[in-house]
């Protein structure tokens, strides 16, 4: 339900990310104090300054190439969970429900009623229609979902389906989902990938291709498939005959290209081949893309969290002394300058203030009463004595052939240092850093590692659940607070949004103190355009609903 | 021969990446947590449950059959994938060969016959070109030619047959770079060589015409060692072609390559490297055949009968 790895993993050079860290390493000893911006005055937005959505475009374009950090691998929509992989799939399909750029979720292709906790019914949209003008009917819908949970088919979203117990056509246009017990976290979830919904004939047709470089997909969006080339790029046409009329697509073919490394991201966009990108991992050549004036550059909601896994409590980090003590002496603003080159948030939470997709009011309100986890020496030196920790030794999983990794565990090793902490780093290849995630022989000896991770949908409940409740897929050492874990499985059966956002927030307020994960900074999503375009979904929601709808000339 | 080879190096590749890091599964699941049933049951379509040879014999067996397996990561034909990249990294290394035989040999050749400030300066540019690995020259040639000065695309292959020329000029010329450098310095020592002849000087002295000079008894006899070089350089090519494939964004196979070693998609690796093989053979024997028609000997031999 979350990701694992941080993009543009294997494209960093050594020396650039020796370099960053050094950098970082040099501030955390230099600029103690620098900790706290924004201070928790009033009612501040927890994301300010941020936006959603960019104004829509008014002229045709005949052509964007759009890049992506690399190619993309699959259409079909239960393979899709990487960057590129939804980016391709969110272009040109739709769910069952959609999420806003806001994050709210809302009707897509069919209009959700609760009966009873139990029961979910869906009623399609009658005019809601696939590109070859086939209407969606229920046996499309419980086809798509059926795929999505299937086991069989070795998709990525089995798991979300835990509570179902049936999905099933109970009409003309109409399809119930009967839930084991209730579970208001799976709207999310059919919001996003596992909600895509396909044509059953066209699917069974194509069997094993669909999706492929070789086969196609029949979707819904108002941008349809035209071809998937490996290494030259997905290329979709505007749908002139999408099913709802007030969206009218401007671009006449978008073209998703994969391109590997920043430099030849900005070289491209500087230049023109290509026209648009997103990223929210930390772009190393920003402040270049800044200076020049080949295109604007949108500060986004972000909704993924750049953390420091504890997969092991078996060592010092076992006790919450250390690792609060750690957090404290993390010098989260040099991470910001140096990795995200500005473009991250300090954090209160371990989920980015960006997902606050539902009972906003409550989630900003219980945000802006936590503190911000921000810089404090004298007294994480404190709690390492009270802890008894002085002079013990952990040890950190990370890989220096990713940048972003390396620095960011350069910034740990001084806070370590700085709090009489010794560290001991486990070195991996970029290709086996994802080893750390999957495989509990990789993670022996290791008492932690890095991340930026993300939900499905905009509900910090989405990430935090999967480190927190026991048996989840990136709780790694069960981890088991009852208070917390009490707070979600309620939430997760509470039908009113403001009720279930107040049972988040008291759990994120928890794990914000206990810190079973210790986040390091929130990521913005940056929306990088030419200057000649506008249009494109700014926030994070990109990665799960049509972002290019109202993209075009400005 | 070429069989052999083939059969050897399959082996040798499919030995390395089984033990080189880096899990397939993590392809599989997207570094996803999936269930234990979903887990078996995508190492069992992929044979990833089975020991090292029969891992190995299951492809070898198939890769006999034509049949070069599936692609992990796109669940596609490896030949098709192969077959979509095959043409840009042929391009590229034929547009770079022909820069280098045309740039590389014309150098050299006005290099060996004209001695003083011509020759000199070329030595000095084949000096400093032939010291700029291809990777650096990538990025000075975007940087220079595609983002300061717009005359070239910075990234990608172009759609038709003029687009593609210009998408593969700043390529090729990374490729070419430091390969026309030593093939101009090779071409040139071997023009001194045979122009200090004997048989050379006599011709002169016999006032035979210069440019009939130049073209039979100089040119004829260099033209080995210039074939010799300019072979091996072009065949090494293939392999340099991943790192300007991969600086310029180009679908080539060379870049594929890469990408897939670092996934671990090993039918992916198999099947581009025994094209890569295969490729590399093939430009020897024809190298070896062009011995056979420019040794001036057996020509010039049959003539004298």
């Amino acid at each position: 339900m979350a990701s694992t790895t941080s993009r543009r993993a294997a494209m960093s050079v050594a020396a650039a990310a020796t370099a960053a860290a050094l950098a970082i390493a040099a501030c955390g000893k230099s600029a103690p104090g620098t900790g706290g911006n924004g201070n928790s005055q009033g009612t501040i937005s927890p994301t300010k300054g941020l936006v959603v959505s960019t104004k829509a475009g008014t002229r045709p374009v005949s052509s964007v190439t759009w890049a992506v950090y690399r190619d993309v691998n699959s259409l079909d929509p239960i393979y899709a969970f990487d960057y590129p992989e939804n980016t391709a799939v969110s272009l040109m399909c739709e769910s069952l429900l959609k999420q806003s750029p806001d994050g709210s979720i809302g009707s897509g292709l069919a209009t959700m009623t609760n009966p009873s906790p139990t029961s979910l019914v869906f009623t399609i949209n009658k005019a809601a229609k696939f590109w070859d003008g086939h209407p969606v009917t229920p046996a499309d819908v419980v086809y798509s979902l059926d795929r999505a949970m299937s086991s069989t088919l070795g998709g990525f979203y089995t798991l979300v389906f835990s509570r179902v117990k049936s999905i099933a056509a109970t009409g003309s246009d109409q399809v119930t989902i009967t839930l084991k017990q209730p579970d208001y976290w799976l709207p999310g979830e059919l919001a996003s990938m596992p909600g895509v919904i396909i044509e059953k004939a066209f699917a069974t047709k194509q069997g094993k291709k669909y999706g492929t470089p070789s086969g196609s997909i029949m979707c819904t969006g108002a941008y349809k498939f035209k071809s998937f080339v490996p290494g030259v790029g997905v290329t979709a046409v505007a749908n002139t005959n999408y099913w709802q009329p007030s969206v009218k697509p401007l671009v006449s073919q978008i073209i998703l290209k994969g391109v590997a490394s920043d430099t030849q991201l900005t070289s491209g966009l500087t230049t023109g081949a290509i026209q648009g990108t997103f990223t929210s991992g930390g772009l190393s050549t920003l402040p270049q893309l800044k200076a020049g004036s080949a295109v604007n550059i949108f500060n986004g909601q972000g909704w993924s969290t750049d953390a420091f896994i504890v997969s092991s409590t078996k060592g010092v980090l076992g006790d919450v002394r250390v690792r609060q003590a750690l957090s404290m002496a993390l010098n989260r603003q040099a991470i910001i300058a140096n990795v995200y080159k500005g473009a991250a948030l300090m954090p209160r939470w371990l989920s980015n203030p960006g997902v606050f997709g539902y009972g906003k009011s409550v989630f900003a309100k219980a945000y802006d009463s936590s503190p911000l986890m921000s810089y404090n020496l004298a007294k994480a030196k404190k709690l390492i004595k009270e802890a008894g920790a002085v002079g013990k030794t952990f040890t950190i999983g990370t890989s220096q052939q990713i940048a972003n990794i390396a620095a960011v565990t350069g910034a740990y090793q001084a806070a370590a240092d700085a709090i009489g902490l010794k560290t001991v780093l486990h070195n991996v290849s970029a290709q086996n850093f994802i080893n750390f995630f999957i495989d509990p022989k990789a993670r022996a000896g290791v008492d932690g590692f890095l991340t930026v991770n993300y939900g499905d949908y905009a509900d910090p409940a989405a990430l935090l659940s999967t480190l927190v409740v026991p048996g989840a897929s990136q709780n790694y050492d069960n981890f088991d607070d009852k208070q917390i874990l009490n707070w979600l499985e309620t939430a997760r059966s509470t039908a009113d949004p403001n009720a279930r956002a107040a049972l988040v927030a008291k759990a994120e307020e928890r794990a914000a103190t206990i810190l079973p994960w210790i986040p390091n900074v929130q990521p913005e999503n940056l929306l990088i355009m030419s200057k000649n375009l506008t249009g494109a979904t700014a926030s994070f929601a990109y990665m799960f609903a049509p972002w290019a709808n109202q993209l075009g000339g400005s | 021969m070429l069989a052999a080879s083939l059969l050897v190096a399959s082996f040798v590749i499919f030995g390395a990446l089984f033990l080189a890091p880096g899990n397939p599964v993590a392809a599989l699941s997207g570094g996803r947590s999936l269930p234990a049933s979903s887990l078996r049951v995508l190492e069992a379509r992929y044979h990833l449950n089975q020991p090292f040879f029969a891992q190995y014999w299951y492809w070898l067996s198939n890769a006999l059959h034509g049949n070069l397996g599936i692609s992990i990561t796109l669940r596609e034909n490896v030949s098709t994938l192969i077959a979509s990249r095959i043409w840009t990294t042929a391009g590229l290394v034929l547009y770079a060969a022909v820069i280098i035989l045309i740039i590389g040999i014309g150098m050299g050749v006005i290099a060996g016959l004209r001695p003083g400030f011509t020759d000199t300066s070329v030595l000095v540019t084949s000096a400093i070109s032939a010291a700029i690995p291809s990777f650096v020259a990538a990025i000075i040639l975007i940087a220079l030619f595609a983002v300061k000065l717009r005359w070239f695309p910075a990234l990608g292959n172009g759609s038709d047959l003029v687009s593609n020329i210009r998408h593969f000029t700043l390529p090729a010329f990374a490729l070419a770079l430091s390969s026309l450098a030593i093939v101009a310095r090779v071409t040139r020592s071997a023009i001194r060589e045979e122009a200090d002849r004997e048989h050379v000087q006599t011709a002169t002295s016999r006032g035979i015409p210069r440019r009939q000079l130049v073209r039979r008894h100089i040119l004829r006899n260099a033209a080995i060692p210039i074939t010799t070089v300019s072979g091996i350089t072009i065949a090494s090519l293939i392999a340099v072609a991943a790192v300007v494939e991969t600086a310029f964004s180009l679908n080539g196979l060379g870049a594929y390559l890469v990408a897939s070693a670092q996934d671990k998609d090993l039918a992916v690796v198999q099947g581009i490297s025994l094209v890569l093989v295969t490729a590399f053979v093939v430009i020897n024997v024809a190298v070896d055949l062009a011995y056979a028609v420019l040794d001036p000997r057996v020509s010039l031999g049959s003539r004298a009968q």
